[in-house]
């Protein structure tokens, strides 16, 4: 096992690396514009461009520059090319805004996944089972931002039953809950969608093992069936992609929804960041996101691997 | 993890690949697959790919889905007929200071306060059948229609280059192993654990300046094609890993040892007996790839990192509907309406098909932007 | 296994759902009465004094530091803070140019020719930590813009030693001699300059202590000069103003003209959210708003409060399409004059949502030596016409413009009538962060035409021509002259009357100088922006001042009675 999780986490160190190198290539060989034009205003010289050039390292060398940047990203010295604040101290206070988006509609979604894949189980072929599926389907087939635009709309402008938008810290509980709902429900209405659908066709494969037939001819209940094997059972995929999904929305999946909703967390800071094109943010965001879906994935990884022997010697995975 | 069990109501066989002489050797040695027993529809002796036509044919939703989908991509290959018969206006055309006379009334197509008109339907002879988009009282209708064709394009075209890629990547690292594996999965991994939309936007951004140059052949940073060739990058990952997980378990299968012991060539392998018997997964994936890709594409596009305006996609669209999302929200909600009928049908259908051909459910595909969950590693 | 009518199911919720949808969004109309009944009350409130002022940006400024800012929501927030030796009036509209003394006793005793300005420090003055201002402190802080690489440091260049210190940044500027007994100070020029009492009263160079550090401090308030100082200050969070206990005491004894401000605190916030902006400024949550309303709502807003609580405000800037004189077709000047006329100012106005009022050349109302005139009314057979006479067809050009909304619909609209002159067009829409980077290089590519806009640094004509239409100013990158206009006559004159300090006389030339361009049309000017002051209902909206370089006069607002 010890030899398993090192070789996990080479892995995913190596993986952190490869992307950092990947999003500094992208913005430094794809031709963009000058840093230094923009950081120096629009009435710069010639020399006060050569100066701050200087200042701030672009006229060295590209492994130079990212050794740099790396450096000051892991020193917590790294400060935005436009609003000149400390990233690393922006990304983390916008941790718990985030945190508390995506642990909310973690919770949503989980809990109505489940209960929609467990209706749509039971009843299979049913007219609940129906609805659910295409009220499902729905949710997967929605762009996250279209969605947040109406509920927005509706549910801030024409009813004002929520406040419009924005984040409040947990210290105000009543006023942090009212302005996430929205978001919460915006970012796991996707999820619901597609875990109800994993979770039906996974409790119907299980419902069909031997021994939930034994236990059926056994006479034991239906519902006790349900819960008690057939569920418990089925959830063992969900698990799986809880822990992939979460990594992700917690690192940069949940982008889109902050943006909408102007919550000021990670995810819009790194949508600013993109649309100011701020390289050191984006950089730093970048490794940021990846760190939280290699974790998660890591995790993941040797969860299998504790249930799953094989696995861990390498023969299925290979 | 996978049973050996049917759902209710479909029948069970699994192609093993259309007209794979060795299909019925590997089937008993994996234990995901297993030939048809139940009576169902599978008649014994019809070929899986008829069975599988015979159950999709009794999947009345999926066909319905078909139907909408196709009626979709021919109203939006239709866009210069209404354009140039009905609306008489281009998708770029601007009308902010015309006026508009529906009988014995005028009306201003953008009012002085930037409101624009609202749907005329047929009002006008058709023309701002929806209303107009805006400050530049661009007609609605013309605009959905062009736009659908981007976004279908961009959908389409970015699940063609994904399939190819993945196919090709998971053929090569399931069946060679050892170095090719080892690079071709790290270099997945890499995407992978990129967030999406970030990997996506970032690359649109830079691209969007300059363009593209991909040896001779100029792309300018307004060609459909970015976008396209940045979405079938991007989710190269989310089929390549499961099909090189497929490939790998039929590596395992005697008709593969067969041929091998035959002095196949590796490419031989790979193409003709491999291959074939990954095409029900390559076909559900695609289609499902279809609607992710338009996802993404609006995603993109609404962060503008996709379809560069003037150009309207559905994405673009809603983008710029939502800058009046309070005083108009009608230019927010036609696009978004239309993508979601068209993404959800192919997912209906694509639902749909996955029954008819692959009732185990092997393939879990998750259709959507953002993040994209598929199999873990090894499983 | 029977199947249901299951299709009709998704269609029935599909059409439930886009029908809910379609009728909700059909009867926009209407909008959330937040109860706010007719703001003014009719009588005359005398206003009071005290209380804390709540205010929001978008955005936090670009910094918190005097030397370094170059943005309006710097100098807004710095404005009562950091005060300058010579300094712009408190005042709205045109009295808002002029320069009255700030620190300084009077404004500079200009000799030499134009080369020396003198100026002497009143005394007695203190910052808000108690510590005296002294002249030295005006030297340090012209040192200062050098030393951190300021965007403002340029102005600063003709300043004797300057050019030296910018490069080594040792030394000192050997050009600025200090009396510390007198409070003397004593400039010296390398060569006359028109506009230097505009730059000498920017808020670049205000005095700071001498022990500030050379490095950004938009986090560590630098001690005030003015009414107000920056108690704390948050990057990307917000800051916040107290009264300095100094300016009743001192400082503010001596400048009657600026004003010591009307409210105790002034607490500002960023909020990103625009509509919530306005929303909270409906409710009384906030008092004032940097940003006017967005587009969106803004007509909204208007109907319901202007006059009350929303005033339109001027300002000093120019809105153009830039054609680049230097390739095809743009060298055309035919071309040029046809885009001119084919130009609409009243479909502008309208994509503006009227946030801009027609104009048709380069100064905008407001600049000393504006003078109206109209050379090329709307007409698109005229356009045509010269079009073909200049015998240029099925050109290929590209555009350009940033997506800030409505100037990405102001490309669109601008690219769809070089299209109807027969033009090939690509439009390029980029961001509007690096967008003036883009099309200030001059390498790249494709660089024809497109959108820009210039507000103005200071109110003085030169800081339209010099830098926008002198020849010898064109840059290979950060360069401004779009257009890339070079005519060496009015080269020439640009030239000369930089160096001639503002009159009469010279505001006549710069009248006669606008319309020499506008005659060999070098731009295709459509605009002049207006922004909006935008309180709460109980803050006296009559008082307010809006000044043109500064915008709102945060010690102007104070609450109703």
């Amino acid at each position: 096992m010890a030899r398993f999780l090192v070789r996990r986490l080479i892995g995913a160190i190596a993986v952190l690396f490869a992307i950092s190198v990947l999003v500094f290539l992208i913005f430094n060989v794809v031709p963009a514009t000058n840093p230094a034009q923009r950081i120096a205003g629009k009435n710069a010289t010639p020399q006060l461009i050569k100066n701050v050039e200087e200042e701030w390292g672009f006229n060295k060398s590209l492994p130079a520059q990212y050794w740099t940047q790396m450096k000051l990203i892991f020193t917590g010295k790294v400060v935005s090319y436009n609003s000149h604040i400390n990233i690393d101290k922006r990304i983390l206070e916008g941790i718990p805004a985030t945190a508390s988006l995506c642990i909310g509609a973690a919770i949503i979604w989980l809990s109505f996944g489940i209960l929609f894949g467990y209706l749509s189980a039971i009843r299979a072929g049913g007219l609940t089972d129906r609805v659910l599926t295409v009220v499902a389907l729905i949710g997967i087939s929605m762009p996250v931002f279209w969605l947040a635009s109406i509920l927005l709309y509706y549910f801030t402008y024409k009813i004002e039953l929520f406040p419009p938008s924005g984040y409040k810290p947990l210290s105000e509980p009543r006023e942090w809950f009212s302005h996430l709902i929205l978001p919460w429900i915006t970012l796991a209405v996707l999820f619901v969608g597609f875990y109800s659908r994993v979770l039906r066709s996974s409790m119907l494969d299980v419902m069909n093992e031997d021994y939930v037939r034994t236990a059926r001819a056994k006479g034991l209940s239906s519902r006790r069936v349900m819960t008690r094997h057939v569920l418990r059972n089925s959830l063992i995929p969900i698990v799986t992609l809880f822990g992939l999904d979460f990594g992700a929305v917690i690192g940069g999946g949940a982008i889109v929804t902050e943006y909408m909703f102007n919550i000021e967390g990670v995810g819009l800071f790194t949508a600013e960041a993109l649309k100011q094109q701020d390289f050191p943010s984006i950089m730093a965001v970048a490794i940021f996101g990846a760190f939280f879906i290699v974790l998660f994935n890591t995790l993941v990884d040797v969860a299998y691997a504790y249930l799953d022997p094989r696995i861990r010697l390498g023969t299925a995975a290979a | 993890m996978p049973p050996e069990f049917d759902n209710p109501g479909t029948g069970a066989p699994v192609p093993t690949g259309a007209g794979a002489p060795e299909a019925g050797l590997g089937l008993e040695a994996d234990g995901t697959r297993i030939i048809a027993a139940d009576g169902g529809d599978g008649r014994q002796g019809a070929g899986p790919w008829t069975i599988a036509w015979r159950r999709l044919r009794r999947d009345k939703m999926a066909l319905f889905a078909l139907t909408v989908f196709l009626l979709i991509v021919a109203c939006c290959l239709l866009a210069p007929v209404w354009a140039n018969h009905v609306a008489h206006t281009g998708p770029n055309t601007t009308h902010t200071l015309e006026k508009l006379h529906e009988g014995s009334e005028t009306k201003e197509v953008v009012e002085p306060s930037g409101k624009a008109i609202g749907p005329q339907f047929f009002a006008a002879g058709g023309r701002f059948f929806l209303g107009a988009d805006g400050h530049l009282g661009r007609d609605e209708m013309v605009r959905l229609l062009y736009g659908g064709r981007a976004s279908l394009f961009i959908g389409i075209t970015a699940a063609v280059i994904t399939t190819i890629l993945a196919v090709v990547l998971g053929l090569l690292a399931g069946y060679y192993g050892g170095w090719a594996d080892a690079i071709i999965s790290r270099a997945l991994d890499v995407i992978w654990s990129f967030p999406v939309v970030l990997l996506g936007i970032a690359l649109g951004i830079a691209l969007a300046v300059g363009g593209l140059q991909i040896g001779p052949i100029h792309l300018k940073s307004s060609s459909l094609w970015i976008p396209t060739l940045i979405i079938g990058f991007v989710t190269t990952p989310y089929m390549a890993r499961p099909l090189r997980g497929e490939v790998l378990g039929l590596r395992e299968k005697e008709f593969i040892e067969a041929a091998v012991a035959q002095g196949a060539s590796a490419w031989r392998i790979m193409f003709v007996e491999l291959l074939p018997n990954m095409v029900s997964t390559i076909i559900v994936f695609f289609t499902l790839n279809i609607a992710n890709n338009m996802l993404l594409e609006a995603t993109l596009s609404f962060l503008g990192a996709g379809v560069q305006p003037p150009n309207s996609s559905w994405g673009t669209m809603i983008s710029e509907g939502f800058e009046a999302l309070y005083s108009q929200p009608i230019l927010t909600i036609i696009p978004g309406t239309a993508i979601l009928l068209t993404v959800l049908s192919v997912n209906v259908f694509g639902d749909g098909l996955r029954d008819a051909l692959d009732p185990k459910s092997k393939v879990r595909y998750e259709a959507r932007a953002g993040t994209t969950a598929a199999e873990p590693e090894g499983v | 296994m029977k199947k249901l009518p299951f299709f009709i199911l998704v269609a029935a919720i599909a059409a439930v759902l886009a029908v809910g949808l379609a009728a909700c969004g059909g009867g926009s109309g209407s909008t959330s009465p937040t109860t706010s009944e007719g703001g003014g009350g009719g009588a005359e409130s005398e206003g009071k004094e005290g209380g804390t002022l709540k205010g929001a940006y978008t955005s936090f400024p670009d910094y918190m530091d005097p030397q370094i800012s170059y943005t309006a929501e710097g100098w807004t927030a710095m404005r009562p803070v950091y005060i300058p030796l010579i300094t712009y009036k408190h005042a709205s509209g045109e009295e808002g140019a002029e320069i009255i003394p700030g620190l300084a006793k009077e404004l500079p005793k200009v000799t030499n020719g134009g080369k020396t300005y003198t100026l002497f420090l009143r005394s007695g003055l203190k910052y808000s930590n108690g510590e005296p201002i002294k002249a030295g402190d005006f030297k340090y802080a012209v040192e200062r813009c050098f030393l951190t690489n300021s965007g403002g440091s340029p102005f600063y260049t003709d300043i004797v030693g300057a050019e030296q210190f910018a490069k080594t940044k040792k030394g000192g500027i050997s050009g600025i001699k200090v009396n510390e007994k007198t409070g003397e100070i004593v400039i010296n020029l390398v060569k006359p300059r028109g506009t230097f009492n505009n730059e000498l009263a920017l808020m670049f160079v205000a005095p700071i202590p001498q022990k500030t550090p050379a490095e950004d401090q938009s986090a560590h308030p630098i001690p005030a000069s003015g009414p107000y100082m920056i108690t704390k200050s948050q990057p990307g969070s917000g800051w916040e103003y107290e009264r300095n206990p100094y300016w009743a005491k001192d400082n503010g004894k001596q400048m009657p003209e600026i004003p010591s401000g009307h409210v105790n605190k002034i607490e500002i916030q960023i909020l990103r959210n625009q509509s919530t902006q306005v929303n909270e400024i409906e409710s009384g949550q906030l008092n004032w708003i940097f940003d006017p309303p967005p587009t969106d709502r803004y007509q909204e807003v208007k109907e319901k409060f202007e006059g009350t609580q929303f005033r339109e405000e001027p300002t000093i800037s120019t809105y153009y399409f830039w054609m680049n004189m230097k390739t095809e077709p743009f060298s055309n000047q035919k071309v040029r004059e046809a885009v001119n006329y084919a130009i609409d100012p009243a479909a502008l106005e309208r994509i503006y949502t009227g946030q801009i009022k027609g104009t048709q050349q380069i100064l905008p109302p407001g600049m000393p030596g504006y003078q109206k005139f109209e050379l090329f009314p709307h007409n698109m057979k005229k356009a045509k016409e010269l079009i073909a006479e200049s015998g240029i067809k099925d050109k290929e050009i590209t555009v350009w413009t940033d997506s800030e909304s409505p100037n990405n619909d102001a490309g669109t609209y601008y690219a769809g009538v070089l299209k109807e002159l027969g033009f090939n067009v690509e439009l390029k829409i980029l961001n509007p962060d690096n967008y003036f980077t883009v099309i200030g290089n001059t390498s790249t590519p494709n660089l024809d035409t497109g959108f820009s806009d210039w507000f103005e640094d200071y109110p003085h004509p030169n800081d339209f021509f010099d830098i926008l239409l002198n020849g010898e100013s064109i840059q290979s990158t950060n360069n401004q002259n779009f257009s890339q206009t070079n005519i060496p006559p009015l080269n020439e004159k640009i030239s000369k009357l930089a160096g001639e300090q503002l009159g009469p006389q010279q505001e006549k030339e710069y009248a006669g100088l606008d319309k020499e361009f506008m005659e060999k049309a070098v731009w295709a000017p459509y605009g002049t922006r207006t922004l909006s002051l935008f309180v709460s209902e109980n803050i006296n909206l009559e008082t307010a001042i809006w000044n043109p370089t500064f915008e709102t006069e945060l010690t102007s607002l104070e609450f109703k009675e």
